[in-house]
């Protein structure tokens, strides 16, 4: 019998003390595991999201999209940004808060994105909006939007319903006319944030809700680029030195540096504590395993097995609780997983599409690793204590005992 | 109401900083405060005359004089971003950042603080100044505090964590008291044997569980307290912050011992419990 049959038959003779083990296992590993998708799951997810919408350059004022400053002269920025040779399309966007009057009740808060429509040229194709139509059609006169969802179910409005919206484009204490806008359709929106409501059209119809107040700045430009996305957004930055042009990977790069830091912080804190946690518990199982078999060891050994064999089945024993508890553990992870990113997503300010925690190849290869560094980490010292066994003193002890 | 004498800079990325000498100044320029961090990174001391501007290109810069260096209030919403801010006087701001076709005294601001006689009063008065001026928000400052939502939310993320960690430490708690209980199979065995009953013998072990889950609980804290220090001076440099990460209360000590000692004194027992209900001579015999 090989060292991984004799260790197992070692396990089902304490099958209690074996599936506690393993259910230890199973759940330290889940945590782990979730501590490994969690260290660069908003990363991925950011990533993700950006590369989602097709835009492969964001231009902005400031250090990070969405910082509050904005491009003085979006639409001529965004026309000489066009010409660019590497540029394919380039789409300003201005955003304003809104109030959306109900029936009954408070009136609706949102946000409203106002998109130019049309490429610089006249005759040049329709730009693609940052936003995913659902039902109907995208905005395209400036007496049209469209809506998210949860406007669209809170407030019982389909393409086809109007809607009586009071934007301010410029500080929240304004107090501006109502306008009357027609619901064309129903979209979904990427950096839509947790329970905020988005509307978007053109950006003629932002600046006729905003009573003619937008100006000429705004938020952003997207651009898409022909080729590489590092040489537009250097090009960008020659043409207008005043805008910052940053990649997708600049901007999950600098957000790096700032606010998901902490998440990553917190995953390797975490990553350390559960695998010394688990390192010292399945060492501390083992090691009182052995001692409670120290007599059958030393037998085994008078009978003939080898040092190496009995350590053999010590490590074997450690792998296979270690390795069972880890198999479950991926599941057990997986619905963890979702549990605390529904957690975490209940966070202010965190686009809907946003997840914390997302599933890598790379994260599981890190899991598996750990889990077998565990294995041999945690049975060195019942190896140890095996290796050195006295089979006469041990056998005699045992028997006067 | 009565606004507050400084207004924080809000962003201070668009405004350009160059510390010229002082000597060179004519008039008395205006005092600012100059956050630590910015202060460090440009090498700024008190005394420094800074010339600060709306846009990068430093058109219609004014000089200003750095008055003192502040140690930002720790702010857990802006946490990573280092606050390179100044603080200047509201007037001086307004007069800086108006735009050219507002007449002075027509800006805008974005917050009035408001210290009220009795601050009970404060949702009153909030709801006063919401009936009277339309267009105007005004929140007690409890409401208006939204940064604190966020580390609602991480309480709740770290309390989740921390039931997946009892859970499994119950787990394996579970496994060794099984296995430190069979060790002491003769042991017990000859306890029945000489008559001692089971509730005699349960009690026994009950008393020897908690001790061991009491002195365990006690290095906990001990282990918990000490990580404590280090966790906090490694995130406090790590994010150049005074927040404090990890705060070891009176109340998280007792919830630690309330769940810890009951939880390990009782594995004790369920685990001692399969073993008493066999027969005295079956668990002396070798």
């Amino acid at each position: 019998m090989n060292a991984i049959g004799f260790a197992w038959r070692s396990m089902v003779r304490q099958p209690a003390r074996a599936a506690l083990g393993i259910l230890g296992v199973a759940a330290v590993g889940a945590l782990l595991f979730d501590m490994l998708l969690l260290s660069r799951g908003l990363i991925v997810s950011m990533q993700d999201l950006l590369d989602r919408g097709g835009w492969d350059v964001r231009v902005s004022m400031g250090e990070l999209p969405g910082s509050g400053l904005r491009i003085p002269d979006a639409v001529e920025t965004a026309e000489a940004i066009s010409t660019l040779p590497s540029v394919q399309a380039a789409l300003v966007m201005r955003s304003a808060t809104a109030q959306i009057d109900r029936a009954s009740g408070e009136p609706l808060r949102a946000s409203f994105q106002g998109v130019t429509t049309r490429s610089s040229d006249p005759a040049g194709s329709r730009l693609r909006a940052p936003w995913t139509i659902l039902r109907g059609r995208d905005a395209e006169a400036p007496d049209e939007v469209v809506i998210d969802e949860k406007i669209a179910s809170e407030s019982r409005l389909e393409p086809g319903s109007e809607i009586t919206m009071r934007a301010s484009c410029n500080a929240d204490v304004e107090a501006l006319p109502a306008t009357r806008l027609k619901v064309v359709g129903v979209a979904e929106f990427p950096f839509q944030i947790t329970n905020e409501s988005t509307t978007g059209g053109t950006l003629d119809a932002l600046r006729a809700a905003c009573g003619g107040n937008a100006g000429t700045e705004a938020d952003l430009i997207l651009v898409t680029s022909t080729s590489d996305a590092d040489s537009t957004a250097a090009a960008i930055r020659t043409l207008r030195p005043e805008v910052r042009a940053a990649t997708n990977t600049e901007v999950v790069g600098r957000l790096q540096q700032t606010g998901f830091t902490y998440f990553r912080q917190i995953s390797s804190v975490l990553t350390t504590v559960t695998v010394s946690f688990a390192v010292l518990l399945i060492t501390v199982l083992l090691t009182v395993s052995v001692n409670q078999r120290l007599g059958e060891i030393a037998a085994l050994r008078a009978l003939g097995f080898s040092r190496m064999r009995v350590v053999k089945d010590v490590l074997s024993e450690s792998a296979l609780i270690v390795g069972i508890g880890g198999l479950l553990s991926l599941p057990l992870g997986l619905l963890l997983a979702s549990g605390l990113d529904r957690i975490l997503k209940g966070m202010p300010g965190i686009p809907v599409a946003l997840h914390f925690f997302v599933f890598e190849t790379q994260a599981l290869a890190v899991h598996i690793g750990l889990l077998v560094a565990t294995a041999i980490i945690a049975a060195l010292y019942p190896m140890r204590i095996v290796s050195t066994l006295p089979i006469a003193a041990t056998l005699r002890d045992e028997v006067i005992g | 109401m009565r606004p507050r004498p400084l207004v924080r800079a809000l962003a201070v990325l668009g405004i350009w900083l160059v510390p010229i000498l002082a000597s060179a100044q004519d008039t008395k320029p205006a005092d600012v405060l100059v956050s630590r961090q910015l202060a460090e990174s440009e090498g700024l001391t008190v005394g420094n005359v800074i010339r600060l501007s709306t846009d990068g290109a430093g058109t219609h810069a004014r000089e200003f004089r750095i008055a003192g260096i502040y140690e930002p209030t720790p702010d857990p919403s802006r946490l990573g971003q280092v606050p390179r801010a100044v603080r200047l006087h509201l007037p001086d701001l307004l007069e800086m950042t108006r735009p050219a076709d507002v007449p002075a005294g027509a800006e805008y601001v974005s917050s009035v603080n408001v210290a009220l006689t009795d601050p009970r009063d404060a949702d009153q008065f909030a709801r006063d100044v919401n009936a009277r001026l339309p267009g105007v928000l005004a929140l007690p400052s409890g409401e208006a505090a939204g940064s604190a939502g966020p580390f609602r939310v991480l309480e709740r993320f770290h309390l989740a964590i921390a039931v997946v960690t009892i859970i499994a430490a119950t787990v394996f708690l579970l496994a060794l008291t099984i296995m430190l209980v069979d060790e002491r199979r003769e042991t017990v065995g000859v306890l029945r044997l000489i008559g001692l009953p089971v509730r005699r013998i349960l009690t026994q072990i009950l008393i020897e569980g908690l001790l061991v889950a009491s002195v365990g609980a006690v290095f906990g804290l001990i282990l918990a307290v000490l990580s404590e220090q280090l966790i906090n001076y490694f995130f406090q440099w790590r994010y150049d912050t005074a927040l404090v990460f990890v705060r070891i209360t009176r109340d998280v000590a007792l919830t630690c011992v309330t769940i810890a000692v009951p939880l390990g004194a009782s594995a004790t027992v369920v685990a001692s419990w399969a073993l008493l209900r066999r027969g005295g001579l079956r668990l002396a015999r070798r």
